[in-house]
């Protein structure tokens, strides 16, 4: 037999709209697609983002940073392998022009630095700056513009460093790898690299960082760092893309993780009203299929009509999900411009790939299974007129359905354990809303009679289905709720980290020479500073005699120096929580260290610590953990030592104080007088993160929104599913003398009770996030949010009573004998 | 003369609750090409099961039965459809007109399910000879019980006629499950005179089941069932029924 008219599927697909379960299978599936193609874009571009502003701020693909030079063989070996490669030196020390002496920050660079990135310098003071590729030739410096009347130079000027003499020719505006080590001593000048030795001023045991910066192709960067990295050495360490700012990072990344998180529930939940809606059209088309059968269609010929048009219809909404998904993230990237680090650059296909995935997965996964089942269709019902789908078959979907939904959640979360514990909650909540359905029904509201009792029936009648309205319904209302009320705390809980007075600028490399006059400064512009903290780099080098190069913790602290420092007094936003704090008492050489690092380091009370600080090492003994508080922008240590432990060791100091918009020239005051001193101005940094806060909660707030949209989707489908039922209900009630508007009343009680109970369930559900919240990420005490236990099944009364109602109007609105004629 | 339609010693047993039920007991009979009969009973005496078992859309438990020359007992379902496909055609007593087509869209639907083509020329001329040429493009909501009927009997006209020879003589057999069940009486007068004069016209054979003693009168062979047995069977006496057993 022939193939039928291949376009017979789309006819069909057409003149069945009207039905509404195909409008309702493409607006879950354009539902889906959408959320996820929107957050996958907009991830896809941050991500290309940070990574295109990470390599600017490495000035290279990768860095390798030492203490001492590195051999040879391996800048060959690089070369070998078609790298590109670059070298900087950096260290303090002494400029001299004419009888004027000043400290700065030496940054020695080789010929193809940057590799990632530009320089900005001016040839005079007055000119505009340039975009540069190279920093200065042989003989001639840059300096940043501050020291030139410190040194009393002008352009063209000659300067001494070392035993060398140099000319300035130019003004260093901007150094793309700048920021690198914040902690470095003084204005910058920059040199060429072949200078250095001839200087004279790098010594054995001078304080020096190498920094060997390489880009190329991916696969031959790879397979020089996999040839590298057993070679390195304690006082080597690779850097990589994302060090580049990994606070920030990871905000992005935990941000990123819960949008698609949040997005994965409304896929599932826009799947159930896919599944939901497919069932009910495979129900109505029992008797089409039977029709066709008999006028000679077979099984494979009835499947490939139907799946054919579920086909066209999920390439189509997915189509529209993909388009709809684009522009919703190209406004939203629009909207977060400042927000990005750079121009985010276009996504790549990556994105379409996981709406396309998700709209199959969605289709394929709810719809097939009703549709196989309707493509086993029983002939012989034409005859018996009976149009119940006898194929109890149930298996294919309830074993389709959530296994396609599970792939793709771990595939979009990337984590397994999230993805069962995403799974698990549901179930939860299923089961939540069993019980909390079981009691509705028991309840005795049905005595209170007339609009009650009908209401109390239906319930009765579907409670299967109720389970599933209250559950989905009771997860977009979960997720609201959770958001409203987290983000208010969010907001707070970061305002509280971020006071209006909290320290906006940091001051850096102050001269222990300094410190006093520092101090006096602040106190005489009535500055009050956070207490000025000595500092020592040191690299941790070994844990109770066991070198850090062999422990298994992959701690970054193992891998890089850090900054440690002493004092008498505890900070007031640190806490011992193990240990005592030394409070005047001889410790010797006792460490107090940051709880989190030492769980991740595995340390406890005790425990023998060697540091190697400027070449020599340093035994300390553990003597108490602390918490502190990180946002607190005041100068914090994972390692503080007992008053006296490092005093012998050349330390710089720090601070950071609140400077109100009014008083900002202050800072000009302070680099006047103390211009080694560095200073970083937060407030403008703080700003971001305000903005970033409060876009992301917007981007949030979005997905949440589509979440309860898909709950609605999920009520829609439901209700229609039952709908013919509902209509012979009320037909029957109207023909023996029930007024339309007790059918009325019964459906707002109906629908209104469900939606009390969703909210019930989502107030438990969000309070339960809440506490996770409070305890888990902003150490905060549980609260509990009496609010939330009203909102919620108001909230979901007034949703679902409305939403329920509105679906189920025709069955009231009808003439009875309209109805019972056409179900006849 | 070849039986268009021959059935030996059927017997249908279903499987309840209750344990198994028999629904028809050894049934036996044979129509030639161009007869028509008619099957009668009460309400559950096993009329509509039989019509299925002739007509491929179910297997009995034990016999066999021959279409158009072909056993279809022995064959699988996607077999069986490609039987009916061939020479069946259905009107059933509620019609089951697909509501999102139109007239002319529900006359084309067996020529397109086997991906004919000019599906649309052909419907239109069923739909004519039913006159209904000025309904082409109304869906069934717009049309009235007796003229959906019409659609139904130009659809399964339109599904015999697949299987037609030159001079548009088809080796099709028209199966009607009370066909003016649903019909005031005038209406259905007028469509037992249409599906007899069609049926007269394209010499297809005709098996229907009614409830109306008139409508069993105007066939060539009668079957009174009850409670799954032949209770009478008899031919017109006119020669050209070829054999009802029981």
């Amino acid at each position: 037999m022939q193939s039928a008219n291949p376009l017979l599927p789309l006819k069909l697909l057409v003149r069945d709209w009207r039905g509404g379960e195909l409008a309702l299978i493409a607006t879950a599936l354009v539902l889906a697609v959408t959320c996820v193609t929107a957050i996958a874009h907009f991830s896809d571009r941050l991500t290309r983002a940070m990574y295109i502003q990470s390599q600017t701020f490495l000035a290279a693909e990768r860095v390798v940073s030492s203490s001492r030079p590195v051999e040879q063989g391996w800048m060959a070996e690089a070369g070998d392998r078609g790298l590109e490669q670059a070298e900087t030196v950096q260290f303090a020390s002494m400029l001299s022009a004419g009888d004027q002496f000043q400290f700065a920050s030496i940054k020695a660079v080789s010929d193809g630095y940057p590799l990632v990135g530009h320089l900005e310098m001016r040839p005079s003071e007055e000119a505009e700056a340039r975009v540069v590729q190279q920093g200065p030739p042989p003989g001639e410096v840059w300096m940043e513009p501050r020291l030139l009347p410190l040194l009393g130079l002008s352009i063209g000027d000659s300067l001494q460093i070392g035993e060398s003499d140099f000319t300035v020719t130019g003004l260093l505006d901007h150094e793309p790898d700048r920021s690198d080590n914040l902690f470095s001593m003084g204005a910058r000048v920059m040199m060429h690299r072949d200078d250095l030795e001839a200087t004279n001023v790098v010594q054995p045991g001078s304080r020096v960082s190498y920094r060997y910066l390489f880009a190329g192709d991916d696969a031959a960067l790879n397979d020089y760092f996999k040839w590298l990295e057993p070679r390195l050495t304690e006082h080597q360490r690779v850097i990589d893309l994302r060090e580049g700012q990994p606070r920030v990072a990871s905000a992005l990344d935990r941000a990123e993780r819960f949008l698609f998180l949040a997005g994965s529930l409304a896929v599932l939940l826009a799947s159930v009203a896919v599944g939901l809606a497919a069932r009910r059209y495979s129900l109505r088309h029992t008797s089409y299929v039977a029709v066709m059968k008999s006028l000679g269609a077979g099984r494979g010929k009835v499947l490939g009509i139907y799946l054919g048009q579920l086909a066209a219809l999920a390439l189509i909404a997915t189509a529209a999900g993909l388009l709809l998904g684009s522009l919703i993230q190209a406004q939203a990237v629009a909207l977060m411009a400042d927000f990005f680090p750079v121009d985010p650059p276009p996504s790549g296909w990556n994105p379409l790939l996981v709406g396309l995935v998700t709209g199959l997965a969605c289709a394929l996964g709810f719809a097939l299974p009703p549709l196989f089942r309707l493509a086993r269709t029983d002939p012989m019902q034409t005859l018996r007129r009976d149009w119940s789908n006898p194929d109890r078959r149930e298996w294919l979907g309830l074993v389709l359905g959530p296994t396609s939904m599970l792939l793709l959640i771990w595939w979009l979360s990337g984590s397994l354990p999230i993805t069962l514990a995403l799974f698990a909650g549901m179930a939860l909540l299923v089961g939540g809303s069993a019980l909390v359905n079981r009691l509705l029904v028991r309840g005795r509201l049905a005595t209170l009679g007339g609009a009650w009792r009908i209401a109390l029936g239906s319930l009765q009648r579907r409670a299967a289905f109720n389970t599933l309205l209250i559950a989905a319904f009771g997860t977009g209302l979960l997720a609201m709720l959770a958001m409203v009320f987290a983000r208010t705390a969010l907001i707070d809980e970061w305002r509280m980290q971020l006071p209006d007075d909290a320290p906006n600028h940091f001051l850096i490399n102050i001269a222990p020479y300094e410190k006093d006059n520092v101090q006096a400064l602040l106190d005489d512009n009535g500055v009050t500073a956070t207490e000025l903290y000595p500092m020592v780099r040191g690299r941790l080098i070994a844990i109770n005699d066991v070198p850090a190069k062999e422990r298994k913790e992959q701690a970054g602290a193992l891998r890089r120096e850090l900054n440690l420092s002493w004092t008498e007094n505890l900070a007031p936003d640190n806490r011992i929580v193990a240990g005592d704090w030394w409070d005047g008492v001889d410790t010797g050489n006792g460490v107090s260290v940051e709880a989190e690092l030492a769980e991740r380091l595995n340390l406890k009370l005790g425990d023998q610590l060697k540091f190697s600080i400027g070449g020599l090492e340093v035994e300390s003994t553990i003597t108490s953990l602390r918490t502190l508080d990180w946002n607190s922008m005041r100068p914090n240590f994972y390692m503080l030592f007992a008053p006296g432990s490092l005093e012998n060791f050349p330390a710089t100091y720090i601070t950071s104080f609140h400077l109100p918009p009014e008083e900002k020239l202050f800072v000009n005051d302070l680099v006047r007088a103390f211009p080694s001193v560095t200073v970083i101005e937060l407030d403008k940094i703080i700003e971001r993160i305000r903005d970033t806060i409060s876009q992301v909660s917007v981007a949030i707030e979005s997905v949440m929104a589509l979440m309860l949209v898909a709950g609605v989707l999920v009520l829609i489908a439901g209700v229609r599913a039952s709908i013919a039922e509902r209509l012979q209900e009320a037909a029957i009630i109207r023909t023996l003398g029930g007024r339309r508007r007790l059918l009325l009343q019964s459906l707002v009680i109906e629908f209104g009770l469900l939606g009390v109970a969703a909210g019930l369930l989502a107030a438990a559900g969000a309070e339960t996030t809440l506490a996770v919240l409070s305890q888990r990420v902003f150490e905060l005490p549980f609260t509990l949010h009496p609010l939330l236990w009203i909102a919620g099944p108001v909230a979901g009364a007034l949703l679902v009573g409305t939403a329920g109602t509105l679906a189920c109007r025709s069955s009231v609105s009808q003439p009875p004998l309209k109805v019972l004629r056409e179900l006849a | 003369m070849t039986a268009m339609l021959r059935a030996e010693n059927l017997i249908h047993r279903v499987t309840t609750n209750e344990g198994p039920l028999t629904l028809l007991n050894d049934i036996s009979l044979q129509l030639a090409r161009g007869e028509s009969l008619a099957i009668t009973g009460a309400s559950g005496s096993g009329k509509s099961t039989l019509l299925g078992l002739l007509a491929g859309l179910d297997k009995p438990t034990e016999g066999r039965i021959w279409l158009a020359g072909e056993e279809i007992t022995s064959m699988d379902e996607e077999q069986r459809a490609a039987v009916r496909a061939r020479c069946v055609g259905f009107v059933f007593q509620t019609f089951q007109l697909l509501p999102g087509l139109t007239a002319l869209e529900n006359v084309m639907l067996p020529s397109e399910l086997r991906g004919e083509r000019n599906a649309a020329g052909r419907a239109e001329e069923f739909l004519k000879r039913v006159g209904l040429e000025h309904r082409l493009h109304h869906y069934p909501r717009q049309l009235s019980g007796g003229e959906q009927q019409r659609v139904a009997i130009a659809r399964a006209f339109c599904s015999i006629s697949g299987g037609a020879d030159s001079t548009g003589s088809t080796d099709g057999i028209l199966f009607a499950d009370e066909p003016t069940g649903s019909l005031d009486a005038g209406n259905g007068e007028k469509i037992i005179d249409l599906l007899f004069q069609l049926n007269a016209e394209s010499g297809t054979t005709l098996v229907l089941v009614t409830h109306e003693q008139r409508l069993a009168q105007r066939c060539q062979a009668h079957l009174r069932m009850a409670a799954g047995e032949v209770a009478v069977a008899a031919g017109r006496g006119d020669g050209s029924l070829s054999e009802v057993s029981a």
